[in-house]
């Protein structure tokens, strides 16, 4: 339970209302995500990707009747990530967390992450 | 005695010309220039000149090319291609690191993983063919670093939001380092066929102790499609 949708469907996401100034990606960024809203959504990792010129977390959430909708997370560069303590292995398939960042402008199921809170409460931001 | 006089002139003429070679040489050293050292990184990454979307004196030729412009579509940077000046000192929130050399300042950016030379003791060359990075020459005045650029070709925007240039584009920097941990850039921008007064702007680098650049390949995984040309 604790991994169930915490918003979903997207109308639902729009959690929080932040302006982020903090998040950033350098392809267009301004044009994909709404940098000044942002969502909190629970999901379970199927994969991350430790990648540049970005790095990508895919993770499955489930609304409150079981279906699935494949989201994914676009983060900055790995060594960005790694100065603020990210790690290739900081997240393997099957971890639960909270993802926290801005929407896609197209409601796609999409975000530029800011930060993740783990299943303990530790969070870990991104980079900048 | 008349020799004595000549040999005596000419020694002191070498040895005044040997100074003079001398000084010239300590001059160039990087010791003997304002230290601007080390891995610097922007303090408040805005990746446009016009954040708000307007502004801009364009002149009807850039008008028209920046309404074509999509940063979702045809940005050179989807195709990770050279972000050219200033772009390379505005849009990119990764770190610097600037090398001074006896001849060179070196400007290498984890990002674009590009790197600039500026020449310190040389004139443009003549007739140059145009480059995303243009020609840069350098001179000191005083504390301040004055970076001249031209030579550019047409393929980069100036920022990230899609402001257009021509070859005709000219950047001077100001670069001065007002404190042990902040680097100022204060970039100057003409380009008549594309603006009807100078761009200015003001970037602020915090110095970044222990830091090294790493590596950066942005083909790994890019997932956006470049359609321009």
């Amino acid at each position: 339970m604790r991994n169930k949708l915490l918003a979903f469907p997207p109308t639902a996401i729009l959690l929080l209302l932040s302006i982020s100034g903090a998040a950033y990606a350098h392809h267009g960024f301004v044009s994909w995500f709404d940098m000044g809203r942002s969502v909190t959504v629970k999901g379970t990792v199927t994969s991350f990707d430790w990648t540049n010129p970005h790095s990508y977390i895919y993770f499955d959430v489930k609304d409150e009747k079981g279906a699935t909708q494949k989201w994914s997370a676009e983060l900055g560069a790995v060594a960005m990530l790694a100065r603020a303590g990210w790690r290739k292995d900081t997240l393997k398939p099957g971890d639960e967390i909270t993802l926290i960042g801005n929407p896609a402008k197209d409601s796609k199921p999409m975000m530029h992450l800011d930060k993740i809170v783990f299943a303990n409460g530790q969070e870990l931001a991104t980079a900048l | 005695m008349r020799n004595f006089l000549i040999l005596s002139a000419m020694t002191v003429a070498a040895m005044l010309a040997l100074s003079r070679a001398a000084l010239a040489q300590e001059a160039a050293k990087p010791g003997a220039a304002p230290d601007i050292s080390g891995v610097w990184l922007v303090e408040k990454f805005e990746p446009r000149l016009f954040p708000n979307g307007g502004g801009a004196p364009f002149t009807p030729w850039a008008e028209a090319k920046f309404k074509a412009t999509d940063p979702k579509t045809n940005d050179p940077n989807l195709a990770c291609l050279p972000m050219g000046v200033p772009r390379f000192m505005i849009a990119v929130p990764y770190p610097m690191e600037i090398l001074q050399l006896p001849t060179r300042v070196v400007i290498i950016h984890e990002g674009p993983q590009v790197m600039r030379q500026v020449y310190m003791n040389r004139q443009h060359p003549k007739d140059l063919d145009p480059t995303y990075s243009g020609d840069a020459i350098g001179k000191w005045e005083g504390d301040t670093l004055v970076v001249d650029t031209i030579g550019f070709n047409d393929k980069t925007w100036l920022d990230g939001g899609g402001l257009p240039h021509s070859e005709a584009l000219h950047v001077v920097e100001r670069i001065r380092r007002v404190d042990h941990d902040t680097l100022v850039d204060d970039i100057t921008v003409e380009d008549p066929t594309a603006y009807t007064k100078p761009l200015t702007n003001r970037q602020v680098y915090k110095l970044k102790p222990g830091w090294e650049i790493q590596e950066y390949v942005c083909e790994e995984n890019n997932k956006y499609t470049y359609q321009g040309k």
